[in-house]
């Protein structure tokens, strides 16, 4: 754990990166045309245009420009001005007179027009990338409420909070993040609501980094949580707009990566995975009935293929005479012990779930189809395997599934082998014990240094009802304490 | 600044460390040793934990917050200290260990005959490993967690008011055959665990917070035991009692549900949390005292050390009776532990009040 730290934290030496650009771009230079277009030789989509009888030139990368606003701020203006009149254009506030080379390319790399005229160089952005529109998440999908979903663009996502979010006490902390691909970090915060020492942790974590790309929302989140080498998620990601902007308001920092739809919010305990917007958008009653329902999935996803295993190697004495008649009848043609049995079956559905998350939707539906007969009524009828335990495995795999987070119910399903396998090798003992590694282990987990296994430990019961029931409104007047939030009181409704 | 433990989870981390296996035998121990309605006799010993409690709280107060390994070195001189703390370690780590080694030599009744006890007792101390060596704040995190996962148990107590009958609790008050004395120290075993409040100090603030919160703890205990040996007294005759090893596993196996029954091995699988949590506490208070003889050893070596040492020297009782009489002669040892060192320790604070100017 600690060597993966040192590779990415804070004020360690580290050998440079091989890729990184030529040395004179990294001096103070006046910005030139023939060095600019010397940095970007080779680069086939850098856009050089000029009008020498102005004596003005435009350098671009073409597929980042909005045609539109090139047209409206380059064309019209520049072409209708005379000779004279160039620097009077310039002059106005849009067009940045830019005062060294490397900070240009930079602007050029971020979709501005670089303008060269008299010696001097300016900057306009214009940038406007194609990007992909805002549709529903695949992944987080609510029956009611919103629908729009963060995409890869982080203006998009940005616009998307700004607009649910009308305050200026929204602030924006702009980072970048790879040595080669720059990408472009923003560290999202309500001033009064969030605490600041959080905001700077996080900030800090995220100015550590140092490695040449990072592709992903998810992926910066595994280089910035506090134990990288958990099973565990420390830090919930989200593609929906409402989500992320709930953990604003209460008082959690967002983390929008460019390039990536998930937005990272912290801190974060473990009972929060379990939480879905749905929960807020129908009546209390049945937010706090799927709550429940979810923790007795995680219940049942985690002990009850491993309860089989143990029960039918170790404590046949626990079933019920008559139960044990069918079970006994059910396992009397396999000739395994259960723990094959169970790896074997636990094995085929992870199967069947990769390759109908990999495959185009019709075939995942035949894959599905095919699979639920061979795992369903082939394997029973081979003596490969008991009908009880298809219902055990089946039933642990439905549950796992609704758990709302993707990343918690992934994690969830790898520990169920580990449990398994202790089952299968001492009973209930061993499913006691796996249990309470899981707990140690629990224990001992951060989310940018705050517990995570808030509110259960350290223990504070106030939050309760917005954990594991969902309380009426008028209840949850409090921010989560995780949160540490100057500002503790978020409803004053009366009942 | 550092972490405070907050007086809820002391509460539930005293709570959790009286707790263990002894509760299954319990009911037996109080029927054997003060008779008819010997259950009531679990309210006095409490009440001699609570004064014991009240012994600790003193010094912490006077104390000032001071850890006790700081209280005794600057009166004791090296000589002294090293025998004393090497005694404590010895004591602490064995306790703990035969904790773990009894629990498993009771699981082995009900499961696991041919398994080999090294291996179980093996994968214990693992995890008790894993436990000491996260530190008392995140140790007493586990410890709530745990609270949580199995205290439910005590719910099921309301199985069996169909079966309790008021008769036979009879009139009588420890009447019948009893060994008050001797009797009295092992049935006060069970409430042991709250002396290590003493190693505590130093990681909390309020001491009347904290005082409270620990006799909170020992109230909790003496609720669960008299809740379940007055279930034992009601759901068994006297007689009956006095013959059952372990009424308490008895009681759980008499619950049916419709798709599961004898449940008594999954429900004592459950008393592996507090088991940990009794063999790691003692581990961690072993640990912490070895470490003031020996300062610049890693926490995590200490541990293992201790956690290995104890291991190997509880390997010599091999069999439960035997275990359960060391336990015996470790509880004497604890029981005066537990009361001699608060009273040295309030000796040594007048005596440095005494001779400050």
């Amino acid at each position: 754990m600690n060597i993966f730290r040192r590779m990415n934290r804070a004020g360690n030496k580290k050998p440079e990166p091989e890729m990184r650009p030529a040395a004179p771009e990294e001096q103070d230079v006046k910005p030139e045309l023939s060095h600019t277009l010397n940095e970007f030789k080779d680069c086939a989509d850098l856009v050089h245009q000029s009008l020498p009888d102005k004596g003005v030139h435009f350098i671009f990368i073409g597929h980042l420009i909005g045609l539109e606003a090139f047209a409206r701020e380059i064309t019209v203006p520049f072409e209708n001005a005379s000779p004279d009149d160039i620097a009077q254009v310039l002059g106005r506030s849009q067009y940045r007179e830019i005062g060294d080379s490397k900070t240009l390319i930079k602007d050029i790399l971020d979709g501005s027009v670089a303008i060269f005229h008299d010696g001097r160089a300016y900057a306009i952005n214009l940038c406007k990338p194609e990007t992909r529109s805002i549709q529903q998440s695949e992944t987080e999908a609510v029956i009611n409420g919103p629908h729009d979903s963060f995409n890869e663009s982080a203006i998009t996502n940005l616009s998307l909070i700004r607009r649910r979010v009308k305050s200026a006490q929204l602030k924006i902390a702009r980072l970048e993040v790879g040595e080669v691909t720059k990408t472009e970090v923003y560290v999202l915060y309500i001033v009064g609501i969030a605490n600041m020492e959080y905001v700077n942790e996080m900030s800090r974590r995220i100015q550590n980094i140092e490695v040449d790309a990072v592709h992903d929302g998810n992926m910066l989140v595994q280089i910035i949580d506090d134990q990288p080498n958990s099973v565990f998620p420390l830090f919930p990601t989200t593609e929906r707009v409402d989500s992320a902007v709930s953990r604003l308001t209460a008082g959690r920092i967002l983390v929008v990566m460019d390039g990536s739809p998930s937005v990272i919010s912290a801190p974060a305990s473990f009972f929060e995975f379990f939480s879905s917007p749905d929960d807020y958008y129908q009546r209390w009653m049945l937010g706090t009935g799927l709550r429940i329902l979810r923790f007795a999935a995680l219940i049942v996803t985690i002990t009850f293929t491993a309860l089989y295993v143990a029960v039918t190697t170790f404590h046949y004495e626990m079933i019920p005479e008559d139960l044990l008649l069918t079970l006994t009848e059910s396992r009397s043609k396999v000739p395994f012990p259960p723990i094959y049995e169970a790896l074997l079956m636990e094995l085929t559905i992870e199967l069947l779930r990769e390759a109908g998350a990999r495959l185009p939707t019709k075939i995942g539906q035949t894959i599905g189809i095919v699979g639920g007969i061979v795992i369903g009524q082939a394997a029973v009828q081979a003596g490969l395997t008991s009908n009880i335990l298809i219902i055990a495995v089946a039933s642990s795999a439905i549950a796992s599934f609704v758990i709302p987070s993707y990343v918690m119910s992934a994690s969830i399903r790898l520990i169920r082998f580990g449990l398994i396998i202790m089952s299968g090798m001492l009973g209930v003992l061993g499913l006691m014990m796996s249990l309470a590694l899981i707990i140690i282990h629990l224990s001992g987990l951060t989310s940018l240094k705050s517990s995570y296994l808030t509110p259960v430990a350290p223990n504070k019961l106030s939050d309760w009802k917005d954990i594991f029931v969902r309380a009426p409104f008028w209840m949850l007047r409090t921010r989560p304490t995780q949160s540490k939030s100057p500002n503790k009181v978020k409803n004053k409704m009366r009942e | 600044m550092k972490e405070k433990l907050h007086h809820f989870h002391v509460a539930i981390l005293i709570y959790m460390i009286q707790n263990g296996v002894i509760i299954m035998s319990l009911p037996r121990l109080v029927a054997q040793n003060f008779g008819y309605n010997g259950w009531i006799a679990l309210i006095g010993l409490s009440l001699v934990a609570t004064l014991n409690i009240f012994l600790i709280s003193l010094v912490h107060r006077f104390g000032g917050g001071r850890s006790i390994f700081k209280l005794f070195e600057d009166v004791l001189p090296q000589f002294l200290l090293y025998p004393l703390y090497a005694f404590l370690t010895c004591i602490w780590a064995l306790t703990g260990c035969l904790v773990a080694k009894n629990y498993v030599y009771i699981f082995q009744i009900l499961s696991y005959n041919t398994t080999n006890a090294i291996y179980l007792m093996l994968l214990i101390a693992v995890l008790v490993f894993l436990f000491v060596i996260k530190g008392i704040y995140n140790l007493s995190k586990a410890t709530t967690a745990f609270f949580w996962l199995s205290q439910w148990m005590i719910l099921l107590l309301l199985f069996y008011f169909k079966d309790f009958e008021w008769a036979r609790m009879t009139p009588f008050l420890f009447a019948g055959e009893t060994h008050i004395l001797e009797g009295g120290l092992s049935v006060f075993s069970a409430f042991l665990g709250y002396e290590l409040y003493l190693l505590l100090i130093p990681y909390v603030d309020n001491y009347k917070k904290t005082m409270k919160a620990v006799m909170i703890g020992n109230l909790l205990t003496t609720f669960a035991y008299v809740a379940i040996s007055i279930i034992c007294f009601g759901f068994y005759s006297f007689e009956q009692l006095k013959h059952m090893a372990y009424p308490v596993l008895d009681l759980l196996s008499y619950i049916q549900l419709p798709f599961i029954e004898r449940i008594e091995s999954l429900l004592f699988g459950f008393l592996v949390f507090t088991t940990i949590i009794t063999t790691g506490l003692y581990m961690w208070s072993a640990k912490e005292t070895m470490h003031r003889i020996l300062p610049k050893a890693g926490e995590k070596l200490l541990a293992f050390l201790i956690i290995g040492a104890a291991l190997a020297v509880s390997w010599i009782p091999d069999t439960l009776s035997k275990v359960q009489q060391w336990l015996q002669f470790l509880s004497y040892s604890e029981i005066a532990v537990a009361f001699v060192l608060p009273l040295l320790l309030l000796a040594i604070l007048l005596v440095r009040k005494g001779a400050r100017p």
